[in-house]
């Protein structure tokens, strides 16, 4: 018997053992191509690629260049006031639609559901190909493309509901009869009530809302239209190396890049990742 | 003791709860099968009757109001009457200003606009326009200029913003004398009309939703709905790089395009082809990369969740971490580093495991290496949100579920298999089928990692080249930007990529039980 | 005088996905007088609760009216029918102090701090959670969260108080508790009440009148009294009362002006006021539903002639009685309610399961029920 109640510890041990070697793996795994990329943007004796990994010649090089040389600084001040815009428009698009579904009930809520569902289905891109055409007219490409950025991030936003709908709706509707039963109105009892209940998910739309636009491709790119002055970081950085002789020429730099806007947003997302933790955990599978 | 042998069960019959478990396993699994296949022509039954009826619903319901509109005139006051020619009169007179100087307001608004533009812009709308923008000498500058004639754009676009116009009108209309009827009923019921400052209040209460919900829906028709609806439109023209519409004009083609893409025999445009083929593909990345993300994703989380584990919070935040990181970045880097002559390539002939640049690994130009790649790094890219998703419902499983089942002997994979996978795949079930649909059009991880490369001679088309890894929604983004640019090419796959997913999404929502009732959740 | 009257009220559901209509409170009547408590009870899904959320105007209500103090308030939205309402799960405010949840109704009226304060410590003082007033709802036990909720309703001083199975949430001891507090409570609060519960102790306990529903429809209404002693009908004798009143299929006889009842083989003259009542009103002679409850049927020996031959299936000790689940020679069940007090030990050991007893219903207090109608043979 003895015997046997150490075969079961010991087997637990050599268990958590396993577990324990595979997560070192996998934040290896995760972390290395990370590590690279700080080592390579550090890297000043060549601007190519190479087939190791610590920099013969450290230095800032890539940095300095980077700041002087292009227009990365546009780039990213394009990509910020966008990311802030978005955030505050997003957030109020998309809370006001989630609330309205999780706790109002009208004539056509479900056909509004079904439509937001139906129009989902069809790839956003499609939409762009009017939207650019007309925003060109107005002279909102190229070089202004950044409002344009904004409306067409912010304007169908609110069809995004399903996170935050699905945490509205863990919310015990009894508070809101109750606060509508203690003399407050709809309205009241959105911002009194809600309101405060829905701080995780509030922060969490918002941190989603900013982060979205320095990680877009797409729209970014087909507004911007080769036009160096209205990227942003995204478009910009991979136009540094879309082309063979450019990859050449501006690799470390572009590595550079990569670590500078990675660098804020990961702050700002570890900082607050105890409600996105929350949101998506909270809302994303309710939904 | 017993006589008779059980009786015969046919799996192709409706059986009844008792005779069903009676099944072994994997009887019932097949019995399952067989009848969600025997479902499926029910379903699409009651599509096609469920749109009939909307049709007819829709007609019916246009009749009742012609006619209910029609006895509103017979037995309305004048102030009725007149409204059905002045628009906000009969509110003007019973103490609703502000609502009656709209409604006249959008109708003045509205007569002006069909009289100065509106006719013009529906007869173009039919052709699209007749003369193109031309060079024309002038004798005064002596020099060609152009002159502006019709642009096929713009044709479609002010046709179409016309026609919602009218509707809007009709709509305007039909409210404004509905609303004289209730106004009416409300004043011989002895009540007291609402004022001005009433309606305001109820927007902050009764009518609350609308208040909320007008900007986003006044932001989503003009940024979805409207130019869902144009790009459907151009679906059925020759807009393209040639024909741009003002240096020279399109017109309708009717069905023409979507034969092209559907037609094996059109000529040595392979575009039937290309189309088949870059949908399988589609199909498939979205299967592996929502499959492997859920699976491995829930693997990861189950190690850290694992009891005796420690610094759980490290392991979490290791992986949270890496996606903090702009996707782009990520992507972009790997992408480089795994390219012909990138750093792994590069380190390995540096370390001596290659001899000669001849044996570097070409990731990214071999069709099947670079899909295997794709996926492969997409788990990377996907494995911490997944994480964390299915963290948080692994810990709301009841511990004393496991209690029971240790107690009644299970082992782990027991364990994992009877509780843990049905309970996650229950909750998870629309999440799984918004990730599946997110994967057909991902178009970040494709884009930035292979730009839909290799390309293949094979799927080289009237359209303009695409390549083994290129997915449906990145096919579409080169064929607009490629240099024909062929719009209408974009429209219909635009519109097949609808097709597939909301095919997909009918028969998720027929199988999986947790996406029917939203209330249930609550 | 805030009367409440509810006049065919009805509550039909549009359930779209069926097709159908589902109404789930048939043309509801009630006259609540002022300062009355009134108590809906009934098992779930009978309307009780539909029936009190439109009254307070969280339902909308399908047809007839509902006023209030005189005024109808079918159109007015909840916060202008000056009401209170206690919800079963609480519904504090989690993100509010306890000070802050009881005067969320006054902050929504603008009223001046001194007021807030005074009124909110005047309740919390009754109440007995002056201590808790700083903490937030989730340091509370449930029996606290129910006082704050009941305080929150309190301050309002409202013509109405609605209470939604205030009581459900917490363990037998404290809503036994909370149960006589709220019996006192209601001698300091000047107001009407609506109080709805599926526990017919409760509904006993603490109405003036009880409203006994089933499907949507109102079985009986009347005073506890009322109720208990004369059940319109088989489903509110069996509803109210516990342990649940037997129900026999017997008939009634009527010789020489006299009416018996046969259940088992017996012959029991139904003399009283039963039997003044049915020559009065000159009942025939029927099948019939008995009903009988436990606590009328007594234990006896062979010798009494209309002695009924059991044997015990379970005997409950409940403490201060026992409870016999007894089985007749035709296999019907029936449940017998024996005071402990009145036995001796000798008599207790023969009580055990597995013996056999005799036994003999009360026929004075007898409740005839019609076969078809299940209705009281004298209503």
């Amino acid at each position: 018997m003895e015997k046997k109640h150490m075969g079961l510890k010991a087997k637990n041990r050599l268990s958590n053992g396993l577990v324990y070697f595979i997560l070192i793996v996998i934040s290896c795994i995760w972390l290395i191509p990370f590590v690279c990329l700080v080592l390579e943007s550090l890297r000043c004796e060549c601007t190519y690629q190479v087939g190791y990994l610590i920099p013969k010649q450290w230095g800032l090089d890539n940095y300095i260049n980077l700041f002087t040389k292009t227009d990365f600084p546009v780039w990213f001040k394009n990509t910020f006031i966008v990311g802030l815009a978005t955030a505050a428009i997003q957030t109020i698009m998309v809370l006001s639609m989630s609330y309205v579904l999780s706790r109002l009930r009208f004539r056509g809520r479900r056909f509004l559901m079904n439509a937001m569902l139906v129009l989902g289905m069809f790839p956003g891109f499609l939409s762009l190909i009017l939207i650019y055409k007309v925003f060109s007219w107005l002279g909102m490409t190229g070089a202004n493309s950044i409002p344009g950025l904004i409306l067409v991030y912010t304007a169908s936003s609110a069809m995004g509901y399903y996170v935050s709908k699905g945490y509205f709706d863990t919310i015990p509707r009894s508070l809101d009869e109750a606060a509508r039963v203690d003399g407050a109105n709809r309205f009241q009892v959105f911002y009194k009530v809600i309101m405060p209940l829905a701080k995780p998910i509030v922060i969490y739309t918002i941190l989603t809302a900013f982060m979205a636009p320095w990680g877009d491709f797409m729209t970014a790119k087909y507004l911007a239209h080769n036009t160096s002055m209205g990227m942003n970081v995204a478009v910009g950085l991979q136009n540094l190396i879309a082309k063979p002789e450019s990859m050449a020429a501006n690799y470390t730099m572009f590595c550079a890049g990569g670590v500078i806007v990675a660098i804020p947003i990961t702050i700002l997302f570890m900082c607050l990742q105890k409600y996105y933790v929350e949101g998506v955990t909270g809302g994303a599978v309710k939904g | 003791m017993s006589t008779k042998a059980e009786k015969q069960i046919s799996l192709f019959d409706n059986l009844s709860d008792l005779d069903f478990l009676r099944l072994n396993k994997f009887q019932a699994f097949l019995y399952k099968l067989i009848h969600i296949i025997k479902a499926i022509p029910g379903w699409l039954l009651n599509l096609l009757k469920a749109i009939g009826n909307i049709i007819r619903n829709f007609f019916i319901a246009v009749k009742n109001d012609i006619v209910d509109i029609f006895n509103i005139f017979k037995n309305g006051d004048y102030k009725t009457k007149t409204s059905f020619l002045v628009m906000g009169f009969g509110h003007l007179t019973r103490g609703q200003i502000v609502k009656g100087i709209l409604f006249l307001v959008f109708e003045v608004v509205f007569i002006g606009y069909m009289f100065i533009c509106g006719g013009y812009w529906l007869g173009k709308l039919i052709t699209l326009g007749d003369t193109a923008t031309v060079s024309v000498y002038d004798p005064v500058l002596d020099t060609y200029v152009l002159q502006a004639n019709d642009d096929s754009f713009k044709c479609l676009l002010y046709g179409v913003l016309t026609v919602i116009f009218i509707i809007a009108f009709i709509y305007t209309y039909r409210l404004n004398i509905k609303q004289n009827k209730t106004m009416e009923n409300i004043i011989k019921s002895g009540k007291k009309i609402k004022s001005g400052k009433d309606d305001l209040k109820s927007l902050l209460d009764d009518e609350f939703h609308k208040t909320l919900l007008a900007l986003p829906i006044v932001g989503i028709s003009a940024f979805t709905i409207f130019p869902i609806i144009f790009m459907i439109l151009v679906a059925f023209t020759n807009y393209d790089g040639a024909h741009d519409g003002y240096s020279n004009l399109f017109s309708w083609v009717g069905l023409t395009n979507f034969n092209s893409l559907f037609n094996l025999n059109l000529g040595n445009d392979n575009l039937s082809v290309a189309f088949g083929e870059i949908l399988s593909w589609t199909l498939m990345w979205a299967v592996f990369a929502t499959f492997t993300n859920y699976f491995l994703g829930m693997f990861v989380a189950m190690l850290i969740n694992k009891k005796g584990i420690k610094f759980k919070k490290l392991w979490r935040g290791i992986l949270v971490l890496t996606s903090a990181v702009p996707q782009f970045i990520s992507l972009l880097y790997i992408s480089k580093i795994f390219s012909t002559s990138g750093l792994i390539n590069g380190f390995l002939l540096n370390n001596g495991v290659f001899t000669s640049t001849g044996d570097f690994i070409r990731f990214w130009e071999d069709g099947t290496l670079a899909r295997v790649m794709v996926i492969i790094i997409n788990i990377w890219i996907g494995i911490p949100y997944l994480m964390l998703i299915t963290t948080g419902i692994l810990m709301n499983i009841p511990a004393d579920l496991y209690e029971s089942a240790n107690i009644d002997g299970a082992n782990a994979w027991q364990q994992f298999s009877r509780i843990t996978l049905p309970y996650m795949l229950f909750v998870t079930g629309p999440y799984l089928l918004t990730s599946f649909i997110g994967n057909i059009n991902n178009f970040n991880v494709i884009y930035l990692l292979t730009a839909g490369g290799p390309d293949n001679p094979l799927l080289l088309t009237s359209g303009g080249a695409a390549g083994d890894t290129d997915l449906l929604i990145t096919w579409l983004f080169k064929i607009t930007t490629g240099a024909e640019s062929k719009y209408y090419l974009a429209s219909v796959i635009g519109i097949m990529i609808f097709v597939v997913v909301a095919v997909l999404s009918l028969i998720v929502y027929n199988v999986i039980p947790s996406t029917r009732n939203e209330e249930d959740y609550q | 005088m805030a009367e409440v009257i509810l006049k065919d009220v009805k509550k039909i559901y549009n359930a779209e996905k069926h097709g159908h209509e589902v109404i789930a409170v048939h043309d509801f009547n009630l006259h609540i007088k002022d300062k009355e408590f009134v108590v809906f009870v009934g098992p779930s899904g009978c309307g009780k609760s539909t029936t009190l959320r439109m009254i307070a105007g969280l339902e909308e209500i399908s047809e007839g009216t509902i006023s209030i103090d005189g005024t109808v308030v079918n159109d007015l939205q909840p916060k202008d029918r000056d009401i209170a309402m206690v919800f079963q799960n609480y519904a504090l405010y989690p993100h509010l102090s306890v000070f802050e949840n009881m005067a969320f109704p006054l902050r929504l009226k603008n009223a001046p701090q001194d007021e807030v304060y005074k009124k909110v410590t005047e309740a919390a003082e009754i109440l007995g959670i002056t201590e808790y007033l700083t903490r937030k709802p989730r340091a509370l036990s449930g029996g606290q969260r129910q006082r704050v909720a009941i305080g929150r309703a309190m301050v309002r001083d409202s013509k109405v108080f609605l209470m939604d199975e205030p009581l459900s949430n917490l363990d037998a001891k404290l809503r036994n508790q909370m149960r006589a507090e709220i019996i006192m409570l209601r001698q300091k609060i000047d107001s009407t009440f609506v109080y709805v519960t599926h526990d017919q102790t409760e509904a006993m306990t603490l109405g003036d009148r009880i409203v006994i529903m089933k499907d949507g429809y109102i079985m009986q209404v009347g005073t506890p009294d009322e109720v208990f002693d004369m059940p319109d009908n088989l489903f509110v004798a069996e509803f109210i009362g516990a342990p649940k009143m037997n129900t026999i299929k017997t008939s009634l006889v009527k010789e020489d002006d006299k009416y018996y009842v046969t259940p088992f083989g017996t012959k029991l003259v139904v003399d009283g006021l039963k039997g003044d009542a049915l020559k009065e009103k000159n009942v025939e002679a029927q099948d019939i539903i008995l009903g009988v409850r436990p606590e009328h049927v007594s234990v006896t020996n062979e010798a009494d002639e209309n002695a009924i031959k059991c044997k015990i299936k379970v005997n409950e000790m409940m403490g201060s009685e026992v409870h016999l689940h007894v089985e007749t020679e035709d296999g019907t069940s029936l449940i017998v309610r024996v005071p402990t007090a009145e036995l001796s030990h000798e008599e207790r050991t023969k009580l055990l399961a597995g013996n056999d007893i005799y036994i003999t219903f009360k026929a004075h207090v007898m409740h005839m029920f019609d076969v078809e109608s299940e209705k009281n043979l004298l209503v």
